[in-house]
């Protein structure tokens, strides 16, 4: 008895350790294509992302030579006030599109959850910005911004009576961010509504008959079923919508230029606008590391959110 | 049938050509939509005259042209000829893109060019000729006669009558009291902000005032662009701005010819006045820019056609310079844009410059008043330096703290590359 417990483990042991190599071996080379490929496209880059932020590399060869320069791109980065100012800036984005964007997708996506006629149909038509190309979206939405007499301003002015003066949406700087945060949230609030929708699908229909068997009004269902059963999507949504608010690029490149006053001056805006414009590919690097670093830092806070929500 | 023969002969005679391997020329261009089907058109006729050749063009967008030409460079597809914008050239010689084009292009081209025309392609150091074009450009001020009449304005019929600093604020202020005018002047912020026009159009306004974007010896930017004259001519803008006297950037840039004509004065562009005079037919008038201190200035330089030295066949390159630059219909739909001539025949051909004709002025201004903009390499830098400036002034910035900022970004920029040599020793 002794011995065979003594005897057996090892060789279990020792035929499962042959079979862990023939695993091993397959589990590796199931594994190559996409490490390899995640190391060409995006490991390498990234460590020579920052091998490039050390130097004053230009983005087209210069007859002159390049230098390696240590952190000199990252301390002339924190000097400049303008990269302060995007950073201000898309802290402002991100504060505004969190509950406009969010509460946009939640609201609707309750409302789509009901069990209304051509409930499929709507659930399209709601989903439809956000397959539009941001540029056509942009595109339309200056128009629509127009100053002083465009439709949003004569929409206005009508409601008013004329109380309301035109608003220069997107040439006042107390104005611009504003509105490329209307914007932004229209165009993107779809996807975070197909998140709650596919979050509101899976609560059990169980718990909320208990809860009427238990005589709970509707405002209870949902504050006591609904809300705690979507803790883990509104994390989700709120970290998702965080990090894409960081990248804002887009919106800022074609209606404002990051004017006016460098209102809407944003990270990545000030970082093509450094690599390109200004054609100093060291420094605009040094920005994409800057960039990363602020991201991972939202990624992290993320793992621990949803760790404490025990998801 | 003798004629059905005949087209498969050419046909097959055609087949046969692409079997031989055409040489390819790659033509890199900007343009508005009419211009790029010009282009096309004129592409088409150079292939018709020489079969063996195939030319494909590349379209770029104005304000992102040096990015897309970065991104050529970068991937190694340089074009053999580039249209470039005059202030972006010595850059491009600097770092080596484009080679002399003289001994490239017929003879009688280059000979046929003006004065401003070849300073233009010209790079500082080797005084040798880089790139050539039909036209040049310039900035005038338009008015609205009804207006301009109505509250009993001087019209300037010459340079030399242009209006003073003192003259030109007055009548902003009039203007703004008139009935019928929402805006005194168009200086067309609608372009953006982002774009060579600030720096095209308000330079001159700094150099009539007695300043600069740079010292043109020292090439240095701190203690010219950031000069008492210099922040006094911005601080002087951003009151018209503030004072509402100006089209603002959200509205557009048609407010000057737009119905009711909202717009009384318009600084703009010689291209302006094809759009404009169409619609306000009479009621136009053109102006020199006025002088905002002891003389007047205006801008050159516009986009003119280049030979890279990534070209495996700059004669070819050459030879379709030379025949674009004189065919007629090319130049004929140039002149319907009102074009500014930049070689000789094609100003004899172009009565809308001649002595008498409507923009008289503006061709008066480029041997009298026209001013480069500063051919350095660190132009780039300089231009976009300029443009976050006026746009933090124009809406509501301190100017001289604006500037400043703006003077030491284009001295850190040149610094960087250890001042461009030659041009640190140029004196």
């Amino acid at each position: 008895m002794t011995l065979q417990q003594t005897v057996r483990p090892a060789v279990i042991a020792r035929s499962a350790s042959r079979r862990d190599n023939g695993r091993l071996i397959q589990e590796i080379s199931m594994l190559a294509p996409a490490v390899i490929l995640l190391t060409i496209f995006l490991v390498v880059p990234f460590l020579l992302s920052f091998w490039t932020a050390m130097t004053n590399q230009p983005l087209v060869p210069r007859p002159t030579p390049i230098r390696f320069v240590g952190f000199n791109n990252f301390l002339r980065i924190f000097r400049d006030e303008l990269f302060w100012t995007s950073l201000w800036n898309v802290s402002r984005f991100t504060f505004w599109i969190l509950p406009v964007q969010c509460g946009l997708a939640f609201a609707t996506a309750l409302l789509l959850h009901q069990k209304l006629p051509f409930r499929n149909l709507f659930r399209g038509l709601f989903f439809l910005p956000a397959i539009t190309s941001m540029v056509v979206v942009c595109v339309i939405w200056g128009t629509l911004f127009q100053y002083p007499s465009g439709p949003f301003n004569q929409i206005i002015g009508f409601l008013s009576g004329g109380r309301i003066q035109p608003i220069d949406w997107l040439g006042d700087p107390n104005w611009a961010m504003f509105s490329i945060v209307l914007l932004s949230a229209w165009q993107a609030y779809g996807f975070q509504m197909i998140v709650y929708l596919a979050g509101l699908q899976g609560i059990p229909d169980e718990l909320y008959d208990a809860a009427r068997i238990d005589g709970a009004n509707a405002f209870q269902r949902f504050w006591h079923v609904t809300m705690p059963g979507l803790r883990p999507t509104h994390v989700f949504v709120l970290v998702i919508t965080t990090i894409q608010a960081f990248k804002l690029y887009t919106q800022v490149a074609i209606l404002t230029q990051g004017g006016p006053k460098s209102s809407t001056e944003t990270v990545v805006h000030y970082m093509v606008r450094s690599g390109f414009e200004e054609q100093k590919l060291g420094y605009a690097s040094a920005v994409s590391v800057i960039l990363f670093l602020i991201v991972l830092v939202i990624a992290l806070l993320q793992r621990q959110l949803l760790r404490r929500f025990d998801v | 049938m003798g004629k059905r023969l005949l087209s498969f002969l050419m046909a097959s005679a055609a087949l046969g050509g692409i079997a031989e391997a055409k040489t390819v020329i790659h033509v890199m261009h900007q343009g508005d939509p009419g211009w790029v089907a010009t282009y096309g058109e004129i592409a088409k006729r150079f292939e018709a005259a020489n079969p063996d050749v195939d030319v494909e063009l590349i379209y770029a967008p104005h304000d992102a042209y040096n990015e897309k030409f970065s991104a050529a460079v970068m991937s190694k597809q340089l074009p053999d000829v580039m249209e470039l914008d005059a202030p972006f050239l010595a850059n491009y010689v600097w770092s080596g893109y484009l080679q002399p084009i003289k001994p490239l292009v017929d003879k009688d081209v280059i000979d046929d060019m003006t004065e401003s025309n070849i300073a233009q392609g010209t790079y500082p150091i080797d005084k040798d000729l880089y790139a050539v074009g039909l036209t040049d450009s310039s900035v005038v001020l338009y008015g609205n006669k009804k207006y301009l009449e109505a509250i009993g304005a001087r019209i300037p019929k010459s340079v030399d009558e242009a209006w003073t600093r003192e003259e030109f604020e007055g009548y902003l202020e009039k203007l703004s009291k008139l009935e019928g005018v929402k805006w005194p002047i168009d200086t067309f912020r609608g372009y953006g902000i982002k774009t060579e026009w600030i720096t095209y159009a308000y330079g001159p306004i700094l150099q009539s005032a007695g300043c600069d974007l740079i010292d043109r010896k020292t090439w240095k930017s701190v203690g010219t662009l950031d000069s008492d004259p210099c922040v006094e001519a911005l601080t002087m803008m951003q009151k018209w701005v503030t004072n509402g006297w100006v089209v603002p950037q959200s509205s557009g840039t048609n407010q000057f010819f737009a119905e009711g004509q909202p717009a009384a004065l318009a600084l703009g562009g010689h291209w302006f006045y094809a759009e404009a005079a169409a619609s306000m037919k009479d009621d136009i008038v053109v102006m020199p820019l006025p002088k905002f201190g002891p003389k007047g200035a205006s801008p050159n330089g516009t986009w003119i056609w280049g030979i890279t030295t990534a070209s495996e066949h700059p004669d070819i390159a050459g030879k379709f310079v030379s025949f674009m630059l004189k065919d007629k219909l090319y130049r004929d739909y140039a002149r319907e844009d009102s074009a500014y001539p930049g070689l000789k025949s094609f100003a004899a051909d172009s009565p809308l410059y001649a002595a008498g004709g409507p923009m008289a002025v503006a061709f008066e201004q480029a041997s009298k008043t026209a001013i480069a903009r500063p051919p350095h390499p660190a132009y780039p830098a300089i231009t976009s330096a300029f443009m976050g400036a006026v746009d933090e002034i124009f809406n509501g910035g301190d100017a001289k703290a604006a500037l400043s900022k703006a003077a030491e970004k284009i001295d850190e920029d040149i610094e960087e590359n250890d001042g461009y040599p030659p041009f640190d020793e140029q004196q």
